[in-house]
């Protein structure tokens, strides 16, 4: 009896010893309820979000404002707007909450600003309706010899060959005008394609940083961001003829970091408003009830170490502006202002 | 239940049971009787599964939250016993594949999970009375694979990868209802010691593609990486074939950086031995690691 006992302790030993191993969980526990999605939420932006620090935010301070105003008879798009609201506390445009009906999105890091563009002016009066367009450029020569490609996104991917078309076709011009206002963002290898046509030598386009832990200020050593020049075969502009990038208000995010290293080369030139930032990189995560939430959780800094986060201004003394009535008559002034500039490097302005 | 109080009541449950097995008395071969004048056969059992069953993902740096889904699995699995000792020791290879479609708690995001397993491992095996086999050993293992979140931007995935030492073990008993043999196994295998990745809390994969490698490389131990597998099965030795189905559990938790990565997996288990066990097919003088 004994005997037969000690085998069937045996017998059972092993898948005892593998329940006992699937004992605990240290996942959070929230529930789908109001107050449930509420604390994830809040949780969330505590221990991930990477500009609280930065901005000077008293997150626990806000998150206790907020969840005052949730009641049990509220509807779920008060509540989801209750959440937006606590959000836009972050003032960043990176920062959404997506449900089912609805994605919210703090817009007034652009809205309360100019906006020193109008598409059809451009397309109408500058390039009258006869350009050229690949990989999501548009681009041509203007009057007087000056290259021009404008860049709405950087979702659009850039193909090399591609690419080598459009500098092949604005080789021979005096000056180069890269138009990426309105340009919200995109991929940042796009970013490197296009920035590796300008460069001619490893390039530090920046510093990425990131959390190391769920603290405010749990932060890693920066690292360094190098663009490498595209290869020898590639077209590239690299003879030091001046380059002009034009940017408003609506440059964000990847078009930011694009900014942030042009920027920094010698025959570069900033024109136009300062951009709107969007210097850190998006995490996404969830809340119980499945929306979504995305904010910026790596920050980006310029190459000189700043924090990008609020916008880079224009080059010393490039700073222009249009207005709207401006370009409702067919003028865009920051773009005059970049020809001119061009000519005046060239020579052709007397 | 801490994982310390876990890894002590298992350590005091193995030490009850080592004692436990040194005290029986080796009885000799299954049902047949050896032959002396013959020569020993050690064939390659080789058992090929399909594994159908249930997941648990959770990855804190994709989501707060458990996803659920099934999991589909195949695997492979070859033993021979060793020509210098073959009636204690043996050695095993295992290779796996698992494909996992999961859902949120709130059934509004997909993930897929893809991993894949190859696993060496060396027994010391003591056959006690009553048809019972017990086996001890280590091996060690090559694990990678990932977690694959679509709906997240820059964060989209929980690559794994990990290599080490691990220990295992065996019990088996071999029994026979009316004509037909059946063998009753449970195979145990926990990783002990070795190389895991994981990266940093917040650290995006475009970091580590532009070149940072720091810190993602880990010592794994039980306490930081705890892992279990164990698979229940029934085998049918049907002659020329031999049937098996079973229950596997797995499990496996790893945490560093803040982040903790775990999966359960629950399967049912079918598989195919090509050859048999060699039972019903009456070879005296075969040993096999499995009876």
């Amino acid at each position: 009896m004994m005997k037969t006992l000690q085998r069937l302790y045996i017998l059972l030993l092993l898948p005892a010893l593998t329940l006992l191993a699937a004992g605990c969980t240290d996942e959070p526990d929230f529930k789908d309820t109001y107050y449930g999605n509420f604390d994830a939420l809040a949780q969330i932006i505590d221990t991930r979000y990477c500009f609280l620090e930065e901005k000077g935010i008293d997150w626990g301070k806000v998150t206790a404002a907020y969840r005052a105003q949730i009641t049990e008879d509220m509807d779920i798009v008060e509540f989801f707007l209750l959440c937006s609201a606590m959000l836009d506390e972050l003032k960043d445009g990176h920062v959404n909450l997506s449900s089912e009906f609805s994605t919210s999105y703090y817009r007034k890091w652009w809205s309360e600003y100019p906006q020193d563009f109008n598409l059809r002016t451009l397309q109408e009066y500058y390039l009258g309706f006869n350009y050229f367009q690949t990989s999501g450029i548009l681009y041509s020569v203007l009057p007087e010899n000056v290259g021009y490609m404008y860049y709405p996104s950087f979702s659009s991917g850039i193909g090399e060959l591609n690419l080598d078309y459009v500098m092949a076709l604005l080789y021979n011009c005096d000056a180069l005008i890269i138009d990426i206002r309105n340009n919200g963002g995109g991929l940042l290898t796009n970013v490197g394609v296009l920035v590796s046509r300008f460069i001619d030598s490893d390039t530090t386009g920046g510093y990425v940083v990131h959390k190391t832990g769920p603290g405010h200020s749990d932060f890693s050593e920066p690292y360094e961001i190098v663009y490498h020049p595209a290869d020898e075969y590639r077209i590239r502009w690299v003879d030091r003829k001046p380059v002009y990038v034009l940017t408003n208000r609506a440059c964000f995010s990847a078009a930011n970091d694009f900014v942030a290293v042009m920027k920094t080369l010698p025959n570069v030139r900033i024109v136009g408003a300062r951009t709107g930032g969007g210097g850190g990189m998006p995490f996404s995560s969830e809340l119980p009830n499945g929306w979504s939430i995305r904010f910026s959780a790596c920050p980006m800094l310029a190459p000189d170490g700043s924090v990008t986060e609020n916008g880079i201004d224009p080059s010393d003394g490039y700073e222009c502006h249009t207005t709207a009535e401006e370009l409702a008559s067919g003028h865009d002034a920051i773009l005059d202002f970049a020809l001119a500039k061009a000519n005046e490097a060239s020579g052709k302005d007397d | 239940m801490t994982l310390k109080i876990r890894l002590l009541l298992i350590a005091v449950v193995c030490a009850f049971t080592a004692q436990n097995i040194m005290a029986q008395e080796y009885s000799g071969q299954a049902f047949a009787e050896a032959d002396p004048s013959a020569a020993i056969e050690r064939p390659v059992i080789g058992s090929y599964r399909i594994e159908l069953g249930r997941r648990i993902d959770y990855s804190s740096y994709l989501s707060p939250f458990s996803y659920r889904g099934t999991n589909f699995a195949l695997s492979g699995f070859w033993t021979k016993a060793l020509p210098c000792n073959p009636r204690h020791l043996a050695m095993h290879f295992e290779g796996r594949v698992n494909f996992g479609n999961l859902l949120n708690p709130a059934q509004t995001a997909r993930e897929l999970d893809f991993h894949a397993q190859l696993q060496w491992g060396l027994q010391w095996q003591k056959r006690l009375p009553d048809h019972w086999l017990l086996g001890v050993g280590g091996n060690v293992g090559l694990y990678g694979g990932a977690l694959y979140l679509p709906r997240n931007g820059n964060n989209p995935v929980t690559a794994q990868f990990a290599v080490g030492v691990g220990a295992n073990a065996y019990a088996s008993r071999l029994i026979r209802i009316k004509k037909l043999p059946i063998l009753i196994a449970d195979r145990l295998t926990l990783p002990l010691l070795g190389g895991f990745f994981c990266q940093d809390y917040g650290e995006p994969y475009y970091e580590i593609y532009l070149g940072n490698h720091r810190g993602l490389a880990h010592f794994g131990w039980p306490g930081n990486r705890f892992g279990i597998d164990n698979l229940l099965s029934v085998t049918l030795d049907l002659g020329r074939t031999a049937m098996e189905v079973g229950y596997r559990f797995s499990m496996q938790n790893e945490h560093a950086n803040h982040l903790t990565t775990r999966i359960f997996n629950h399967a049912f288990v079918i598989g195919v031995i090509p050859g048999g066990l060699g039972i019903k097919t009456g070879r005296k003088n075969i040993v096999t690691p499995l009876y």
